[in-house]
């Protein structure tokens, strides 16, 4: 115990440049040097997309070389360049204090997504595992409007997303794309990528509208009922898109250009954080926290009951919505088979496993269950077994969720770590 | 804390010198991906292209590698499981791909899934062959795109045609899955060839249901009440004893004819005696064939303890064509950009290929033109050949 706190103490002044310093010299030595000198010194085919796990599950062989890959590439550089940069980390995180905060937040996500893109950019899978998984955060975060600040038990959101990726799909085709559903392109494509976000924000408004459908019952029936009416809700949705012959029906839209890349999806994923967190903090987020508490109570408080758990919902469906959109113009093609239970299921376990009414546990909920279920890929089955059990242990010993009820003070999180300073 | 960093330190140091890997140089290793369904809704699927493709690769080990311009070369297998989900299908594809580096990829086994996962071959250029999807989208527009199988279009009127002449009936009934894209497309074509060759209003009840529904007595009733003489019933191998077994129940006589996602060995397990004497269209028949196909037949049935089905049969068809391919392209370069376009060059070329389950030749799209087979499940419960009816 004491040399983990020894150790944590030693690094424990660095700040976030610092590690996102580190975290970059790690990315370019796995860019330069990963693939003719490190992985092929180690006896690694190629260099191991995420962080090994596959190559270490297929062939326990490959372990020693894919631990010594991971720590010359990665743990080391970082913590070494972490520790040694904090002369100059530290005053400049100091500087960057001074700086009204978005600034500085937009600084480092500046940082963080070059990083990013340079990381992903070495595999395409890399950056597909990358995409998928920002995607899932925007869902998490959505449903956690819905089911974390505002209690409900809502599973209507692959419906959310369906209709969202639908109506998107279908503007995209119908206006760049020649194809065989809608004929000739009615714009010329080069407008496509500049338009593409309001295909998303009518795919995110149409799913809001058809959020309303959950909303109105929503005022008269708490608990299972709703679940059961917004699990309804969702099957109403696939079936109508099944039988819907001229979107495809249950054969399925392909054909959607490729708007979707990194940075579109990163960008849509830092202001569905922003947002989220500005409508959960807000009034209307203190609000939502009041009804989930007790309904009856917050209505004598004056809270507006159907206002919020109206607006709580068709904000979340909207966001369902983005990411609906998102989604399709990632794998080009969909169908209503996509929307389903086991995407449902998937989302809750993300939600539930990451922490009710929080941002930062639905981040972690996210990003763990999607990269465990791409790492754990060679299992096959016994992927299904790994990743409940977990799921199970979680509820077992954190009910709420890994992180649930906080939430993460940027500004301390950014500040410069020099004790120095701190004591001025 | 020292000796046990320091121990840390040494055991590292020892593994990675006496690891076998370490310090080798890389080898050129032919890459072949299998996207297959290995969990979710048809497990058995993905099992049967699984096992059909171990056995090949065991094929290839046993000849001491695939030869390829005088030259062997070792072969491995990446096998992904799509989990019968199409996102899933699109990872696995872009894995294999950009990761595993694959020379050609063999699935994905549904429709559903190799629509999407097809353009992800498409584009990074490299070789896919799906043994069992029907829909014509899966290869259409697609040049790195084949397939191991007929389509829909040729199914519906082969089923439709060989009604008309065997049993000399006029009026049919169609009972499909309305969420599911084969049954929905092959019902639909069916009912266009029956259509168009006994005139308007010869489909007398054209009912619908939805996945996972279990009890069909009410579109069943409607379908007996019709007068209708014949049921085609296109359904996976987990509905089909339902449907039947509810039909005769419910007084159906007539016969009930069926399409090739009858042919899994579990259909007449589940179904028992209730399917015996009834048809379906396939890619091949398992009882009383001959030559090649008799001796995959017997040893997948050795090894694995149960008769290959179709998926099995097609999936080791669409290997062996791909091996034919790696083959034809004449040499392998290590460079594998070059080598996947030599090797969709000699797919494309490739003419009357004598499969298991029939002779194939691919056309323009990349769809094999080769013939059907209608079986008959005999008194033993065993596919037996009937008829084999060509384009």
């Amino acid at each position: 115990m004491g040399t983990i706190k020894k150790f944590k103490n030693y690094f424990s002044n660095i700040p976030m440049l610092g590690w996102l310093l580190g975290v970059f010299t790690a990315v370019l030595i796995e860019y330069y040097w990963g693939y003719d000198y490190i992985s092929y010194y180690l006896g690694l085919p190629k260099i191991p997309a995420l962080f090994g796990a596959l190559f270490m599950l297929k062939d326990p062989y490959m372990i020693p070389g894919v631990m010594g890959y991971n720590l010359i590439v990665y743990i080391i550089p970082i913590l070494l360049i972490a520790k040694i940069t904090t002369f100059f980390t530290n005053p400049t995180a100091f500087i960057l204090e001074k700086m009204p905060l978005w600034l500085s937040v937009i600084i480092h996500l500046i940082c963080f997504y070059g990083i990013l893109h340079l990381w992903a950019g070495i595999n395409d899978y890399r950056a597909l595992v990358v995409k998928l998984t920002m995607i899932s955060i925007i869902l998490t975060i959505s449903i956690n409007v819905i089911n974390g600040y505002q209690g409900e038990f809502s599973c209507s959101h692959p419906g959310f997303m369906a209709i969202g990726a639908y109506i998107s799909s279908v503007l995209t085709l119908l206006f760049f794309v020649d194809d065989k559903i809608f004929g000739a392109a009615l714009l010329p494509s080069y407008l496509g990528p500049w338009i593409f976000p309001l295909t998303l924000i009518a795919g995110g408004f149409a799913a809001s509208f058809g959020s309303l459908i959950v909303a109105i019952p929503s005022f008269r029936t708490r608990g299972d009922y709703l679940a059961i009416i917004s699990l309804a809700f969702m099957f109403i949705i696939k079936s109508a898109i099944e039988n819907i012959q001229f979107i495809g029906g249950a054969r399925g839209m392909g054909g959607q250009p490729d708007y979707a890349t990194l940075p579109v999806i990163f960008i849509w994923t830092m202001l569905c954080i922003w947002i989220i967190h500005n409508f959960v903090t807000s009034i209307m987020g203190k609000a939502l926290n009041a009804v989930r508490d007790d309904e009856a109570a917050s209505e004598s408080m004056t809270v507006k009951t159907r206002k919020t758990k109206m607006t709580a919902f068709m904000f979340g469906a909207f966001w369902a919505g983005i990411a609906g959109g998102l989604f399709a113009h990632v794998l080009s093609y969909i169908n209503p088979g996509t929307f389903s239970l086991t995407r449902l299921a998937e989302i809750l376990a993300m939600v539930y496993f990451g922490g009710l009414n929080s941002i930062v546990g639905s981040i972690v909920g996210a990003v763990s269950i999607s990269v465990l279920g791409e790492a754990l890929r060679p299992l096959e089955l016994y992927k299904w077994i790994i990743i409940p059990l977990i799921l199970i242990f979680v509820m077992i010993f954190r009910p709420y969720g890994l992180i649930s009820f906080k939430e993460i003070n940027a500004k301390r999180l950014l500040r410069s770590k020099n004790k120095k300073e701190e004591g001025v | 804390m020292k000796k046990i960093t320091c121990l840390l330190i040494v055991s590292f140091a020892f593994a990675m010198v006496f690891s076998t890997s370490a310090f080798s140089a890389r080898k050129t290793i032919i890459k072949i991906g299998i996207n297959a369904p290995l969990t979710g809704d048809i497990p058995k699927v993905g099992e049967g292209s699984k096992f059909a493709a171990m056995m090949w690769l065991e094929d290839i080990e046993k000849a001491g590698g695939l030869e390829i311009g005088g030259k062997k070369y070792d072969v491995e297998l990446v096998i992904e499981d799509n989990e019968s989900k199409a996102e899933s299908a699109v990872k696995a594809n872009t894995k294999m791909i950009t990761q595993d580096d694959v020379i050609a990829i063999v699935g994905p086994q549904s429709s559903s899934q190799a629509v999407p996962a097809g353009e992800v071959a498409n584009k990074y250029k490299t070789v896919m062959i799906s043994p069992w999807s029907t829909n014509p989208n899966t290869t259409l527009d697609r040049p790195y795109v084949f397939r191991g199988c007929f389509l829909d279009p040729f199914q519906g009127p082969v089923v439709s045609n060989f009604i008309s002449d065997e049993f000399g009936l006029t009026k049919a009934a169609v009972l499909y899955d309305v969420a599911a894209d084969y049954q929905k497309g092959l019902a639909e074509e069916f009912k266009k060839a029956w259509e168009k060759r006994h005139g308007a209003g010869s489909i007398v009840a054209y009912e619908s249901f939805t996945t996972k529904d279990t009890d069909f007595s009410s579109q069943l009733t409607k379908i007996i009440k019709s007068g209708a003489e014949v049921l085609f019933a296109p359904q996976y191998y987990n509905e089909v004893p339902l449907v039947v077994q509810q039909a005769k129940e419910l007084g159906w006589k007539g016969p009930i004819v069926g399409s090739d996602s009858w042919g899994s060995t579990e259909t007449v397990q589940l179904c028992g005696e209730a399917c015996y004497g009834l048809y379906f269209s396939t890619h091949y028949a398992a009882a009383g064939a001959t030559g090649a196909t008799k001796i995959f037949i017997d040893r997948y049935t050795d090894t694995y303890g149960y008769v290959p089905d179709d998926v099995a049969a097609l999936t080791w068809d669409a290997l062996r064509l791909a091996e034919q391919a790696i083959k034809d392209a004449g040499k392998i370069t290590g460079r594998i950009e070059k080598d996947r376009q030599a090797v969709r060059d000699a797919l494309a070329k490739i003419k009357n290929f004598a499969g298991i389950t029939g002779n194939m030749t691919f056309t323009e799209e990349g769809d094999p033109i080769k013939c059907a087979v209608i079986v008959k499940i005999n008194d033993k419960g065993e596919y037996e050949f009937f008829k084999s009816i060509c384009p």
